[in-house]
Order: structure tokens, then sequence, then C-alpha cells
């Protein structure tokens, strides 16, 4: 792939993100399920992550996540960063050791961004006000689950690396 | 490229990553806002605007004809209230010509509340589970600064600005988990805190702590902000009692506020610049 073509696959990317996150805010709004509003950065990252190589995935994870810290307020101030980063680590972990390709390694990768982008947010407020764990670990899982009905984004992203892969 | 991401990908990535944590920080210590974020926030506050316009634009088409009914019994009821509203502002009038009288022959200071208001509208309400806040279009150039009281048309209290930029502010809602306010319980004068609660905000809620221990609370009580510390001004409605609980431990009571503000349904609201109270 030139360089020239690495290019433009990076600025779709960012063009398919900006367009997701305009649509959720449109369509979806505050709207919520079991109590919890279906958050899409995470879903973004595994969906990019799951497709791309090691360093690009990372570095995608690394400026997502500043970009995230500049947008979104967070329980902590670089929150989005250091787990976004962290989430693109573990997401190629798992994908050289248990899901080489396909669905289930969105999920996967889904599922342990959520995992790392919660934890971080639960010890932020229970070291900060004290809330009760167990409480948080539901509320996390709801949210969890009820983002994953955003995956139905992943096959735009899909697209996006086909087309660049021919 | 391969070859390159594999010579200097850790490099790229270290500097990266020390970037960014050197830019939270900043964003964490810094009084107003940091460089960038400030930067970012007025660069995007058009588009945000333009996306606020256009959600407002599929909202209203969305409940144009479902609000029509609605608004055919609500007119109704209003049409009641008004006509209470009415009599009781004039004995309002008589109450407060009285109370002038009484004061001036008690020799008694007039009381006074002067607030300096700015209104502003809001681009975006927060979309994480883990805060509860709002974004609005006006910022230091409007003489916005950290710890200003945000409050709604109705004036009741919508939260605290925590963070502010040159044409943009970010307000805490009273039900985020870092609000903690000092507050009076309307009908007894008692003392408490309002404090937003993580199992609590999913539902809208917040919480009423230090809760003396002869506290009589009712449900429906009004719940105001104290004023003590100077730090806001007084009196502000922020909820009403909702339930009385016992903590975990089973030591101590807390009360379940319900706030007076619809944060879903927020477009416009005002924010308390300057305030001078005299009792």
């Amino acid at each position: 792939m030139t360089k020239r073509e690495l290019a433009f696959k990076w600025i779709t990317y960012a063009l398919c993100t900006l367009l997701l996150l305009f649509l959720r805010a449109l369509l979806l709004g505050n709207w919520r399920l079991w109590g919890v509003l279906p958050f899409l950065p995470p879903i973004i990252l595994a969906c990019v992550v799951s497709l791309e190589e090691s360093t690009p995935a990372t570095i995608f994870g690394l400026v997502f996540g500043v970009c995230c810290d500049l947008f979104f307020h967070a329980p902590f101030p670089c929150l989005y960063t250091v787990s976004f980063t962290l989430a693109a680590l573990t997401a190629l972990l798992l994908s050289k050791s248990v899901f080489q390709q396909g669905f289930a390694r969105v999920v996967a990768n889904t599922f342990s961004t959520f995992f790392i982008v919660d934890l971080l947010s639960m010890l932020a407020l229970a070291t900060r006000s004290g809330t009760a764990f167990l409480p948080m670990l539901f509320f996390c899982l709801r949210e969890t689950l009820v983002s994953c009905l955003l995956l139905v984004c992943y096959p735009l992203f899909f697209l996006i690396h086909r087309f660049y892969s021919i | 490229m391969k070859e390159f991401f594999g010579k200097h990908g850790l490099r790229i990535l270290a500097i990266a990553a020390a970037a960014a944590v050197a830019l939270s920080l900043l964003s964490f210590f810094a009084s107003t806002s940091s460089l960038l974020h400030n930067a970012i926030g007025i660069i995007t506050s058009p588009f945000r605007n333009a996306v606020f316009a256009v959600e407002t634009w599929v909202e209203d088409k969305q409940h144009y004809y479902a609000d029509y009914s609605d608004l055919l019994e609500e007119n109704a009821a209003l049409k009641k209230e008004v006509a209470e509203l009415r009599q009781n502002e004039h004995q309002a009038q008589r109450d407060r010509e009285e109370n002038a009288y009484l004061r001036e022959l008690l020799n008694l200071r007039a009381q006074r509340r002067d607030f300096v208001f700015e209104s502003a509208t809001i681009l975006e309400h927060s979309n994480t589970n883990w805060t509860s806040t709002l974004t609005l279009n006006r910022g230091t150039n409007c003489g916005i600064s950290v710890n200003d009281c945000v409050i709604s048309a109705e004036g009741y209290l919508v939260g605290i600005v925590s963070e502010v930029g040159y044409n943009w502010a970010t307000v805490l809602t009273v039900i985020d988990t870092d609000t903690e306010l000092g507050a009076l319980v309307f009908r007894t004068s008692e003392v408490v805190v309002a404090e937003g609660d993580f199992s609590l905000m999913g539902e809208g809620r917040l919480k009423l702590t230090y809760l003396p221990e002869s506290a009589t609370l009712l449900s429906g009580d009004y719940i105001v902000t104290s004023g003590l510390g100077g730090y806001y001004p007084s009196d502000l409605v922020i909820g009403t009692v909702e339930s009385v609980k016992v903590d975990d431990d089973g030591l101590a009571q807390y009360a379940v506020l319900a706030p007076m503000v619809d944060f879903d349904a927020l477009t416009e609201v005002f924010i308390i610049k300057d305030f001078t109270i005299v009792n």
C-alpha cells in the first residue's frame, strides 16, 4: 500500500468515526436501555484495532484516546488516552493468541476495551468518592452488553478496510 | 511504511504517550482549561452549534404531532394555574407592603438578592455513563468562571461550571458524582449536604447526606442551597425529597432527592456570574 493510499484509508476511518458519533448523538441522544447509555467510542476502537496491524492500531488507540479526552468529560483527565492505548495493546495480544480474525475477535476486543475503560473509571470513583464496587461492576456489565448493540457499525469499518486492502 | 513503524513505532508511541499525559496533567491542574483543550473547544464550537441545530430540528419534527394533544391539556391546566397565581400575587403584594412597613418600624435592613445573569444555550448533553455534564455556548468571553452556578429559566439549580474556555463551558449537573453542595431543608432549616451518587445518577437522582439525628424529612420537602461560606447563592432550589433510606452500614440515614430540572429536556439555562445577597 502506498503512502497516499494509507493516508486516504486513515482519513476515511476518521470521517467514518465522526459520522458515527454524529449519528449516535442524532438518533440515540439520551436514550437509555437497561438504565445505561450505549457508549460508542470503545466500539469504534475495537472495530479498527481488530482490522489493523499492531503499530498503526496502537497509535490509533492513543490518538483516538487523546481526542476523546479532549471532547468527553471523564472521571479523570487522561482516562481515554491511557485506557484506549492499553485496550489496543490488549486487543493485539488477544488477536495473536486467541482470536485470529472474524466477528468473534471484534466482540472479544469490545469486552476487553470496556473492561479496561470501566476498571480505571471504577478505581477513580472508588478512591475519590468511595463508591461501592459491586453496583459499579453490575453497571459496567450492563454498559458493555448494551453498547454491544452498536457493533452494527462493524461492517462499515470492515468495508473500508477491505476497499483499501484490494 | 511497515518498516518505518517497526523501527520507530515504539519511539513514536513513547513520545505520544508522554505528550498525552502531559496535556492531561495540564488540563487537570489548570484553573480554567488547558491551551489545547481551549483551542479544540473554540474550533469545534461552530460544529457543535450546527449539530445542536440539526438535533433540535429532528427532535422538533419527531415530537410535533405527539405533543399537540398534550399541549391542549397542558394549556387548560395552565389557565387554571395562572388564575390561582394571580390571586397569590395579589396576596403577596399586600404581604410585601406590610413587610416593608414592619421592617421600617423595626429599623431592619431591607433584604436584597441581586444576581448578574448570562443566558446560555446547551450545545451538548454528556454521552458517557460515568459523568453527567452539559456543554454551554458561553465562556470567559462573557465573564463566566469556574464554580459559577447554572440555573434553569424557572430558577432551579442545574449545576456548577467545572471547566471554562473562551467560548464554551462545561457544567457538572447536580446529579454528577463530583457535585457536592451545602444545602438546607426549606421547611425545617436543617443544614445538610446534597451530593451526586453513582448508583443514583443513572436514575437522575442525587443523595442528601449528613442528616441530623433529629431530622424529620417528609417526602416532597424542598431542598435549597444553604449559601454557607458564600461560594454559591442561597435559596436556589435543588430538588425535593423522594424517600429516606438507611446506609448499607445501618448507622446513618440519607435521603434520595429528585432534582427539579429535567436535564434531558433542557435547552436554555442561565449562569449566575455574580451575586449579592443581603438578609
